[in-house]
């Protein structure tokens, strides 16, 4: 193993697989700790969202049926938003995917293949 | 019959064009898995192509004429379905360089039992989802010609095995992609159309959908029911009835008191025009209920969560689906499909919620003897008289038809792809071989049964996913604890379970209450499927893999586009030794 990576101008041994070196550096954590810090309090707005919809259906009636114009009441915009707010939350993580999270795990590959670690 | 030249003209023009595409595209022949320089403009309409199937196209208005704002679920979770597929799986899966599901068991947790398990569950759910297509076909070519159901299902599944046949990957995206155009303009073209002529319309009529009332036959109608129905009246009504009703003979004016009323099938109806309409169990009575989520009863708050978990978590599950990510290059690609497939399929639900909605105006009758499903395609003639509704409505049947037979490719080339590298030996040839093989089941089911309606088959479908596959695949990505013993245990308990409780309620044998409770398992199935993982796992802890850092790594930083990716894989395969990755390098699917 050494001998051909010696060739091919990496420079002296690596004393620890880079790949377990990555997965232990503080850039991964940074990565994960990102990644989590958005993900899950998202899930829980759009699932607490969703069930809002329902529960105020079930327990609401009233409310939902309330008509704002013509036929169209507040349940119907109520399911409408649904589809509004699963559109906005997919740009908006789409964007921080890009700003936030692709920069640092490219560093991270680079790195990696670069033979840093 | 100009719905019939209609239909046809519009079905040769469909056809042609699709033809001309895949020409055009399969210049470059690379087969399952296609060079990735189609870009997430393509890929995104392909996947909504593949996607919008029979439910999405016929179901979801039916569903409206039936259960009004209830029926919004299903439309809300087949979207919020691929924000959680994003969230979760999209990008990481993406980047573990594999093409199947099973491809992915065996990479991340080196353990070919598991890969069978998968293999099975991809090949169950696909077949569940392809029996509402062949059913959809059936029902299509039976409004528009008369032809018995079988027969629609039968050309769907022809087309499908030519297209495959002939296409590669790479001229299926591009195909895949023509497809969602013409569905979404065979469906808004009538709708537009119909509700220009709604907006000239009595507003009597218009504004009858908020009264706290029945919706109305607009002109006298004869409805002669082809199978049994329990009908339930809302106020004392007369009815003229030649045949079978709650058991007794009946011939000529019956009174029909409020409450249900049996009647069996060949049974003729007569209703003036103004009447009220009774309506079949399990739909929405009143018009004003039937504006308000949950109003009417047939979608209790457990079976509308269910029906929640099941849309969001198993949209990840779909084998077909998550195919089409392969073809993206990078996952930052995949995210940007991902945003794109959502704005095309938002665009889309907004016609048939519409039509629904005209449909409870316009075809009251099929409220009646429990057609909903052709709904859509029955909706122009009610609505327009003469020769623009009836070619408007050949233009709505030639477009369904293409919804069925894109939809039905798309899992047909990932059930045949699964059958002829995990379970036949051999090459390309069995991958046709298996496509053939493929057909037999659902077409089986077909047969077999006919009265489920066709979201609510897709639902299971998707009850199945969310309970197998879907925590199969967010525990490998996201816990390096996960074991290839606790993966098996969950999959098999959880999804195991949704199929047991699915099977008798897509086989329609159950009673009313049963079937609302198994209809829908997920909402218990799902959490067990994920607990059974864990617990399993946990005991087992000594066969996590050794290398699973690595291959987290490797799913969770992304990789650079083009030629160094694939060193990547190789370097990766390698040094993990993945049994599957440089077989899968080794040429089968890259030739």
């Amino acid at each position: 193993m050494s001998t051909t990576e010696r060739i091919g101008g990496v420079g002296a041994p690596r004393p620890v697989d880079p790949w377990a070196a990555a997965h232990t550096s503080t850039e991964f954590a940074t990565l994960r700790q990102r990644f989590r810090g958005f993900v899950l309090p998202m899930t829980a707005f759009f699932l607490a969202w969703y069930f809002l919809y329902v529960l105020l259906a079930a327990f609401a009636p009233h409310y939902m049926a309330t008509k704002v114009v013509g036929n169209v009441n507040i349940g119907l915009i109520f399911g409408l938003l649904q589809f509004v707010s699963t559109f906005a939350i997919t740009t908006v993580y789409v964007r921080f995917a890009s700003r936030n999270l692709d920069p640092l795990s490219s560093q991270i590959r680079e790195r990696v293949e670069g033979g840093a670690w | 019959m100009p719905e019939q030249a209609g239909f046809y003209g519009a079905m040769v023009v469909i056809a042609a064009a699709t033809m001309l595409t895949g020409l055009y595209g399969s210049k470059t022949s690379d087969f399952l898995v296609a060079s990735r320089a189609l870009g997430p403009r393509w890929n995104a309409a392909a996947i909504s192509g593949e996607y919008l199937s029979a439910a999405s196209f016929l179901g979801i208005a039916g569903l409206v004429l039936k259960g009004g704002v209830d029926a919004l679920w299903y439309p809300v979770g087949f979207t919020a379905g691929y924000v959680a597929l994003l969230l979760f799986v999209a990008a990481p899966l993406r980047r573990s360089g594999v093409y199947t599901l099973p491809d992915f068991a065996e990479a991340r947790l080196g353990s070919v039992g598991l890969r069978r398990v998968c293999t099975v569950f991809v090949i169950v759910i696909g077949w569940l989802y392809l029996v509402p297509q062949m059913q959809g076909g059936g029902l299509t070519l039976h409004a528009v010609t008369g032809q018995p159901m079988w027969v629609g299902a039968a050309v769907v599944m022809v087309i499908v095995t030519l297209n495959i046949y002939t296409g590669w990957m790479r001229s299926i995206t591009i195909v895949q992609a023509f497809q969602y155009w013409i569905k979404l303009t065979a469906l808004a073209i009538p709708v537009f159309v119909l509700l220009i002529h709604n907006a000239g319309e009595d507003p009597g009529l218009r504004n009858s959908l908020g009264a706290s009332a029945p919706p109305t036959f607009s002109h006298a109608t004869d409805i002669t029911l082809d199978h049994d129905v329990v009908l339930e009246v809302a106020a004392p009504m007369l009815v003229r009835a030649v045949g079978i009703e709650d058991g007794q003979r009946v011939n000529g004016i019956v009174p029909w008191g409020a409450g249900e009323h049996r009647v069996a099938k060949n049974t003729r109806l007569h209703f003036d025009a103004g009447s009220r309409a009774p309506v079949v169990r399990g739909a929405a009575l009143d018009n004003d209920k039937w504006m308000r989520p949950l109003a009417n009863g047939g979608h209790p708050l457990l079976a509308t969560y269910s029906l929640i978990v099941a849309l969001l978590l198993g949209t990840m599950g779909l084998p077909h689906v998550l195919g089409r990510y392969y073809t993206d290059p990078d996952g930052r690609a995949a995210r940007r499909t991902t945003l794109l497939v959502l704005s095309l399929l938002g665009v889309f639900y907004l016609f048939p919620m519409v039509s629904g909605w005209l449909a409870r105006l316009y075809v009251p009758e099929l409220l009646v003897n429990g057609n909903t499903d052709a709904a859509l395609l029955l909706l122009p003639r009610a609505a327009l008289p003469g020769w623009p509704g009836l070619l408007l409505g050949g233009l709505i049947a030639a477009g369904a038809f293409a919804a069925f037979v894109s939809a039905a490719t798309g899992l047909m080339v990932s059930i045949g792809g699964v059958l002829s590298t995990d379970v036949l030996p051999g090459r390309l040839r069995d991958f046709r071989a298996a496509t053939a093989a493929a057909w037999s089941v659902p077409l089986a089911f077909v047969l077999a049964v006919s009265s489920l309606d066709l979201a609510q088959g897709v639902g299971l479908a998707f009850a199945v996913a969310a309970s197998s596959i879907c925590p199969m695949l967010v525990l490998g990505i996201w816990w390096r604890g996960l074991t290839d013993v606790g993966a098996v245990a969950g999959i098999l308990a959880g999804g195991g379970l949704a199929f047991a409780a699915v099977l008798p309620a897509a086989a329609g044998v159950l009673s009313p209450g049963w079937q609302a409770m198994l209809a829908q398992p997920a909402l218990f199935t799902v959490p067990l499927a994920f607990l059974t993982m864990v617990v399993v796992s946990n005991h087992t802890s000594d066969r996590v893999p050794a290398d699973v850092s690595r291959i987290l790594l490797r799913l969770h930083a992304p990789d650079r586009l083009g030629l160094s990716e694939d060193r990547d894989l190789d370097q990766l395969g390698a040094r993990a030794g993945m049994a599957a990755l440089p077989r899968m390098r080794g040429g089968r699917h890259r030739r």
